[in-house]
């Protein structure tokens, strides 16, 4: 499958691109120290987008850590950019945009919560990447909206660690996110029957954990879950709850 | 109250300061020059433009955005998303605990509700679509929404649609007045356009619902296909002028 990548050059872009490795990927992020086969695009309105976009099948955007600056910088590149992606991506026929978000929109929420993707989000006004990127998903979501491209909304969890599982629960965060998961996750999206538009909570399976991930298992079947212990009987898929 | 006014050089801007000009102090800005023989204080302002928004609005008790930039791929966003973000935060920096934003219905009532449903009221969840100036300006009530959440201020949003002159009831860009062939259904004469400002300027706040609050700005009309009620029950807006020459085939125009 080929892939466009945001934000290439940031680590949340190099986390994303690093899970895709059985992909055609393609890197972009803005002009300025691009490096490494990573195309410089500013994703102006403009033929250099359209380009940008020509001939893929999936973008993932890069919504959270992905730009860094000031509030400016990041209402622009979550509003408009992400518009100018989005209108090239829908007028190439692109089939889905994957958009990485944070499950730190949530963090209001206290813990004892069962907070699923049914919560609403409660964006900070002083934090401006958190609300830049709760902007980038609004946006994408009216394109979604308006049937132009399908969006899965991925909140991930926080600290990201690198590695497996057991490694994000030795942090003892109550919404860590293993690479290795992301990665499970990422490409479950990449390839599952979506819906026109979801939001989709993503952190690695914890005891105590802070997130519950309803969307993850009934799209992607994340977390694949324990086997049944001896005797007990098997759960059918889709039986009713 | 001293009221500061962003990008009021416009077509409602000057039904806003004749609606407020005696009874309050108003600091005008647009990016482009007043009027001649213009009264009142005024700035030239970019509303993209963070440290020009805080300095204008030092020492103010209110802001009114009026700012619209529609069809550029670039200024749109600037005005009408950074642009609120911009007013956001220089309410917050001068504890500035009124601000009354505009735009259009569209920012609210996008096609997903405007071609399908009745009964549209200011209190839905909004659905602009992706036209860029409904998507835009939806983008700045967003951040709006979200400074009035965490913060002790008050955001008033009024929304238009169709503004007509009450002398002759054309609107801008229509070329001649089709009486009794129906009209928008979310109509206005322009001099109620501004009296509805200076109404969300002078409300008392502990009458509004919440701390953000939206309104649909026109007169009784009886399509039922927006909802206007709640713009005279919460902000007491009396219309002045009424449309009944475009609605009602037994009407005399003459
Ligand atoms: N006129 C209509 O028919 C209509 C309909 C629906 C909603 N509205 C809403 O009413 C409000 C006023 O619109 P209007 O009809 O007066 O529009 P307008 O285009 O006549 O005026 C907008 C003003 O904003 C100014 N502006 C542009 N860029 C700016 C910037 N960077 N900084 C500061 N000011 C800037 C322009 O110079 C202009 O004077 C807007 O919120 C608009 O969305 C108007």
């Amino acid at each position: 499958m080929k892939i466009l990548v945001t934000s290439a050059m940031s680590a949340m872009g190099r986390t994303v691109a690093g899970a895709l490795k059985k992909h055609d990927v393609k890197l972009t992020d803005l002009t300025g120290g691009c490096t490494g086969g990573i195309v410089a695009n500013n994703l102006n309105h403009d033929a250099e987008t359209d380009r940008l976009v020509d001939g893929v099948e999936a973008i993932i955007h890069t919504g959270y850590e992905g730009q860094e600056g000031d509030a400016s910088s990041l209402l622009d590149y979550y509003s408009r950019r992400t518009y100018n992606l989005l209108l090239a991506a829908s007028n190439a026929r692109v089939d889905r945009c994957i958009y990485i978000s944070t499950l730190k929109l949530l963090q209001d929420y206290e813990e004892n919560l069962t907070v699923t993707e049914r919560w609403r989000s409660h964006p900070p006004s002083n934090d401006p990447a958190l609300l830049a990127c709760h902007i980038g998903e609004l946006v994408c979501k009216e394109f979604a909206r308006d049937r132009l491209i399908k969006v899965a909304t991925l909140r991930l969890g926080w600290p990201i660690v690198t590695g497996q599982r057991s490694k994000a629960t030795a942090t003892g965060e109550t919404a860590a996110l293993a690479t290795d998961d992301l990665a499970t996750v990422l490409n479950a999206a990449l390839g599952a029957k979506i819906e026109q538009w979801q939001d989709v909570h993503v952190q690695s399976p914890a005891p105590g954990q802070r997130y519950l991930l309803h969307a993850a298992q009934k799209l992607f079947s994340f977390p694949v879950p324990p086997p049944t212990p001896p005797g007990q009987p098997v759960a059918r898929k889709g039986a009713r709850r | 109250m001293k009221v500061l006014l962003l990008g009021g050089n416009g077509m409602l801007g000057p039904w806003v300061v004749k609606a407020m000009a005696d009874r309050h102090q108003l600091r005008v800005t647009d990016v482009n020059e007043p009027r001649k023989g213009f009264k009142h204080e005024f700035r030239n302002l970019d509303a993209s433009n963070l440290d020009a928004v805080l300095r204008a609005a030092e020492g103010m008790d209110c802001i009114v955005n009026l700012s619209v930039l529609r069809h550029d791929r670039k200024l749109a966003w600037d005005v009408s998303t950074r642009g609120n973000y911009n007013m956001m935060a220089a309410a917050v920096e001068h504890g500035i605990r009124r601000v009354v934003n505009t735009g259009p219905h569209f920012q609210l009532s996008g096609p997903q509700y405007e071609d399908w449903d009745f009964g549209l009221n200011p209190d839905m969840p909004p659905q602009p679509g992706t036209r860029l100036y409904a998507l835009s300006k939806a983008m700045g009530q967003e951040i709006c929404r979200v400074f009035a959440e965490r913060h002790d201020l008050y955001v008033i949003t009024l929304l238009y649609y169709n503004m007509k002159l009450p002398g002759s009831l054309a609107a801008p860009l229509e070329k001649q007045v089709n009486y009794h062939d129906d009209m928008t259904p979310f109509s206005l004469a322009w001099t109620d356009c501004g009296e509805a400002v200076r109404c969300a300027v002078e409300v008392e706040l502990s009458k509004l619902p919440s701390r953000c609050e939206t309104f649909h700005t026109f007169s009784d009309i009886p399509h039922d296909k927006f909802k206007s009620d709640k713009i005279q029950r919460v902000l007491g807006f009396r219309p002045r002028y009424h449309l009944e020459a475009m609605w009602n085939k037994g009407y005399k125009t003459t």
